[in-house]
């Protein structure tokens, strides 16, 4: 027989016959150098076919098995393309040698696309086979639902997804959606960002990702909140205001159905510098400071955390005995020994009361002579106090001597709602004791369910520094172990963000359910955690654009590359442009800065009045507890918190005292005598 | 009947086997190779003077002009024989033709048109009537060698005979099936049709101006003499004059020689083929030359790519070699 030509007119009027929307993509081949399997299978497409490192596509078997023609789902993980050139000498002698010949040859050599795919999801799933051959399509949204499992929870009955990106190929767009069971808990939970930095994909992934929960995070699943440390430059500062985003990205917030605005309920939390008057944070400008709240803590809130600051070398066995003494017979309860100070009373209620204290414990050692107090030695009395006073030192601005705290809303968290904590310019020490504390107290609420929120995302970013998988074990580390392992079961979720995800403890980021990638360094590809992936999907990995990431979650059984939009928020860099750090100001103006987030009709004569006669302590004493009680009269709230002054005097010399007259001295005795 | 459909329906050598063992239970045992490989001695070289009809007498010309891409499709055929059995050792041979027009498209090449055909070739007269009626109802055209002369010049009833005279018949089937595919170009296309051999062997093909006739092998030469000795030394990029050449039961054609690549270090017939293409009118002797040069142009232009691997690759262009490896996927 035959075959017709391809199209009845002549060659000349012939043109490219149009794709039908429905015309295969490839066709599969399996040979037994390289056999298809349950798990992989190959194909090869026209030269110019829509396709590429990424593409997920759909098999439709050729022959029903069961009764069923097989359907398989893969995502391509390599690619080939080669001629029947057999040497590349031939290719040079063909051209005589010279590469500006090649371009005048009448016809180009056979050329093949050959591409790998790993499978993606049998359908049936039931006798699991090799792929059979048949046709290859470009899967479209329906197909990519089924092939990543997301049917399960799209369904309108059962629905928990989250919009994680666009997966684009072929001129489709499809929603990726990650499972809120499988993302937020308790099926599996937390997730970990990973990705070269200055490209604006690990900060951004996340604040999209929140923004996408926020948004389609299900009722029936409970309230969710966030609370993110800031830990680099301004990164999330911004996160109330608008930033610019393009067409590009408002149809991808279209496509996923995510409103393009920035957070509507944003808390900013940070410590103040040394000088207890300016705030820590880049977040300083006046206009900015409405949501802005001091973080500090008093001796309570930092006993209970000593051992953060406090490395081995200072806590050893007598140490902590010492200070458990403390924490649970001396803070917050009156004490009281007849030895010291004359049976003085005491209640130790900040870092001032307990130096005291420790003077009045050392002072008795001293005069008595002897060498311990209630069992603890004076060496180890004098190691605990100069260790514990240094805090206040090493924390300043959120440690203050006289206690004054001013917290998260740990009880009163709402739905929707993120708190972020600028801790960007903190010590180390500082860094570490907010996080402790931070995210014990979170478990300590979600434990007792009054937290205010079910769900609780914490987001740390630089986690190669905080847990490291080969530095000594701090206890920092220590909890991110314990949120990785444990927090699902409470709604204590853990999103953290990496340049170098290899460096990161493994249960970390083994527990995270759901990670992202974005573009990678390639000696960090090099490392064996990245064995599973293809060298082409590594090489995709290495190139990837802005907006580009590569999801692993536990629906997907293969790795998928989405696209997500720029989070509709500033930018760190912009709103820091914007919106300049205050300058430093001398202390009334300070005060004055603090006072009219209050108060606007407050003034710089009224403040200067009314701290003239106090000192530096009082006024800031006075001022904490005015920002945290926010009165409806500021006024008269602040100068109550003032401690009063005692009006001088002058006092009159007692009659009848007059002393007696100096001798005079004698001129002839110079020496008095 | 001739069992030709679309390639991929065709059964398998290894199929007709199949249903013949269980037709005839013990049949269809004997394991050889493709004769094409084995046998056909080939014919003797001959040669044969032909008229120069673009000069008085045959001499070596440079072609004028660069190198041009002409040509807009490419034909070419295979045929592949094997043993489906012996009875009373006589060879029952199984062929397969093919033959394809791969036409090039933006320098890729695409199927215009192709024919797959697969018959069965035995001598009825030296076989049982009961197994010719087996072979009949194996689905396969079933073609009658008793007749043809015998191959070579052998002895009539020896087996090899008999065996080379069935690929013979092959080769003939596959010479048809070549012609009707260049036939049906020439009647629907007005581009350049590059043909793998020569196209003496159909009147409409030949006389058509739509095709060429490229003949790699030189087991006939068409000049003598000194002539031959200046064919024999053409350089790269030189053509012989043209000469008119007319075969027995053959149709007349122009035809000159035509040097494609530099033959330092080989043998005198590297790089050599030989054109044809219609008859020219003897009286226009400069519309032959302005033709033949054209078409050496065109040819020369095809040098590249290389059809490497292939050993021919020095005579054999890359469309045809695209032609036969189409025909090795979907004929075998």
């Amino acid at each position: 027989m035959i075959q017709e030509p391809t199209a009845a007119t002549p060659l000349a009027d012939r043109r490219p016959p149009t794709e039908a929307p429905d015309a295969p993509l490839g066709r599969i081949v399996a040979t037994e150098r390289r056999p298809n399997t349950p798990h992989e299978f190959h194909f090869w497409t026209a030269l110019d076919a829509a396709v590429g490192i990424g593409t997920i596509v759909r098999v439709d078997g050729d022959a029903p098995v069961n009764g069923i023609v097989p359907r398989v789902y893969g995502i391509i993980v390599e690619g080939f393309s080669y001629t029947d050139l057999q040497s590349p000498l031939h290719d040079v002698l063909g051209f005589d040698g010279s590469p500006a010949n090649a371009g005048l040859a009448a016809t180009q050599r056979t050329e093949i696309r050959l591409y790998t795919a790993h499978v993606l999801r049998h359908v049936p799933e039931e006798p699991l086979q090799p792929v059979p051959m048949g046709r290859v399509y470009l899967a479209h949204d329906e197909d990519v639902n089924v092939a990543l499992r997301m049917d399960g929870y799209l369904a309108p009955d059962r629905r928990t997804a989250i919009p994680v990106g666009v997966y684009r190929a072929g001129g489709t767009e499809s929603p990726v959606y990650l499972d809120a069971d499988f993302l937020l808990g308790p099926e599996a939970a937390h997730l970990n960002v990973t990705g070269v930095s200055g490209l604006a994909t690990k900060t951004s992934a996340v604040e999209w990702l929140l923004q996408s929960i926020f948004a389609h995070f299900p009722a029936s699943k409970g309230s969710v909140a966030a609370v993110l440390f800031n830990v680099k430059g301004p990164d999330l500062c911004f996160l109330d205001l608008p930033g610019e985003i393009g067409p590009e990205d408002e149809a991808l917030y279209a496509r996923c159905e995510v409103p393009a605005t920035p957070f509507d309920r944003v808390e900013y939390y940070a410590p103040y510098k040394s000088d207890n008057v300016t705030l820590n944070t880049l977040r300083s400008n006046e206009a900015l400071l409405d949501n802005v709240t001091p973080l500090t803590w008093g001796l309570r809130e930092v006993l209970q955390y000593a051992e953060v600051l406090l490395n081995k070398d200072d806590v050893d066995a007598k140490a902590d005995a010492l200070i458990d003494f403390i924490r649970e017979r001396i803070v917050d309860r009156e004490f009281h020994d007849p030895a010291l100070n004359g049976g003085r009373r005491y209640l130790v209620r900040s870092f001032a009361d307990l130096d005291a204290w420790f003077r009045d414990v050392i002072q008795h050692l001293e005069q008595k002579g002897g060498e311990s107090w209630k069992t603890h030695h004076v060496a180890t009395i004098r190691k605990v106090r100069n260790r514990l006073s240094n805090i206040s030192t090493r924390c300043a601005g959120l440690v203050t001597d006289e206690g004054t705290v001013s917290d998260l809303p740990f009880g009163s968290f709402e739905d929707r709602s993120v708190y972020v904590i600028d801790v960007a310019a903190l010590e180390e020490d500082a860094q570490d004791l907010i996080f402790a504390r931070v995210v014990s107290k979170l478990r300590e609420h979600l434990e007792r369910r009054d937290l205010g929120v079910k769900h609780v995302v914490v987001f740390v970013d630089e986690l190669n520094k905080y847990a490291p998988g080969d530095a000594p074990d701090t206890y920092v580390r220590k909890m991110l172990l314990d949120i990785a392992e444990r927090g699902r079961y409470l709604g204590l979720v853990l999103f953290s963000a990496q340049q170098f995800r290899s460096q990161v403890h493994r249960r970390v980021v083994g527990n995270s359910g759901t990670s992202l990638y974005g573009r990678m360094d390639a000696d960090e590809l090099a490392t064996p955690g990245y064995a599973v992936l293809s060298p082409a999907t590594k090489t995709k990995l290495a190139t990837l654009d802005k907006g580009q990431i590569m999801v692993r979650h536990p629906h997907f059984t293969q790795p998928i590359f989405v696209r997500f939009p720029r989070p509709a928020v500033m930018r760190g860099r912009d709103g820091a442009e914007r919106y300049p750090q205050a300058e430093a100001l001398p202390f009334e103006e300070s005060l004055l800065r603090s006072l009219r987030q209050l108060d606007a009709s407050l003034t710089l004569q009224w403040v200067q009045q009314a701290v003239a006669l106090h000192d530096e302590a009082d006024i800031l004493r006075a001022r904490n507890a005015t920002l945290r009680e926010r009165p409806a009269d500021v006024k008269a709230y602040f100068r109550s918190q003032l401690r009063p002054v005692v009006a001088p005097r002058s006092v009159a010399a007692p009659a009848g005292a007059r002393p007696a007259p100096l001798r005079p001295i004698g001129d002839d005795d110079p020496y008095g005598f | 009947m001739t069992a030709a459909s679309r390639p991929g329906a065709l059964p398998a050598f290894q199929d007709v086997r199949r249903r013949l063992a269980n037709l005839r239970p013990g049949a269809a045992t004997a394991s050889t190779g493709i004769l094409e490989h084995a046998t056909a001695a080939p014919d003797a070289p001959r040669i044969v003077a032909a008229q120069p009809i673009e000069h008085s007498s045959v001499g070596a010309r440079r072609v004028t002009g660069a190198p041009a891409v002409g040509f807009d499709a490419f034909l070419d055929g295979t045929q592949t024989s094997r043993i489906l059995d012996f009875v009373n050792g006589v060879a029952v041979v199984h062929g397969t033709v093919a033959a394809v027009i791969r036409v090039r498209r933006n320098r890729r090449m695409a199927t215009w048109m192709q024919a797959v055909e697969q018959r069965l070739y035995a001598p009825r007269r030296a076989l049982p009537e009961a197994y010719w009626d087996s072979l009949e109802s194996l689905g396969l055209e079933v073609v009658d060698t008793s007749d043809d002369p015998p191959a070579g010049g052998g002895s009539p009833a020896h087996p090899f005979t008999l065996r080379d005279g069935a690929v013979n018949r092959v080769g003939r089937d596959r010479e048809r099936l070549e012609v009707r595919l260049a036939e049906r170009w020439c009647g629907v296309e007005k581009g350049m049709l590059f043909i793998d051999g020569g196209i003496s062997g159909s009147e409409r093909v030949s006389s058509a101006g739509c095709t060429v006739g490229v003949v790699k092998s030189h087991r006939t030469l068409y000049v003598e003499g000194d002539a031959l000795t200046r064919v024999l030394a053409l350089e790269a990029g030189e053509r012989s004059t043209v000469l008119r050449i007319a075969p027995p039961k053959r149709h007349a054609v122009a035809s000159w020689y035509l040097r494609l690549r530099d033959p330092a270090g080989h043998d005198p017939m590297w790089g050599l083929v030989r054109v044809e293409t219609a008859d020219l009118p003897v009286a226009d002797r400069a519309a032959i030359t302005e033709r033949a040069d054209l078409l050496s142009r065109w040819i020369l232009a095809e040098a590249a790519p290389l059809a490497l691997p292939d050993g021919r690759w020095d005579k054999m262009v890359y469309g045809i070699r695209d032609c036969e490896e189409f025909l090795r996927a979907v004929a075998g």
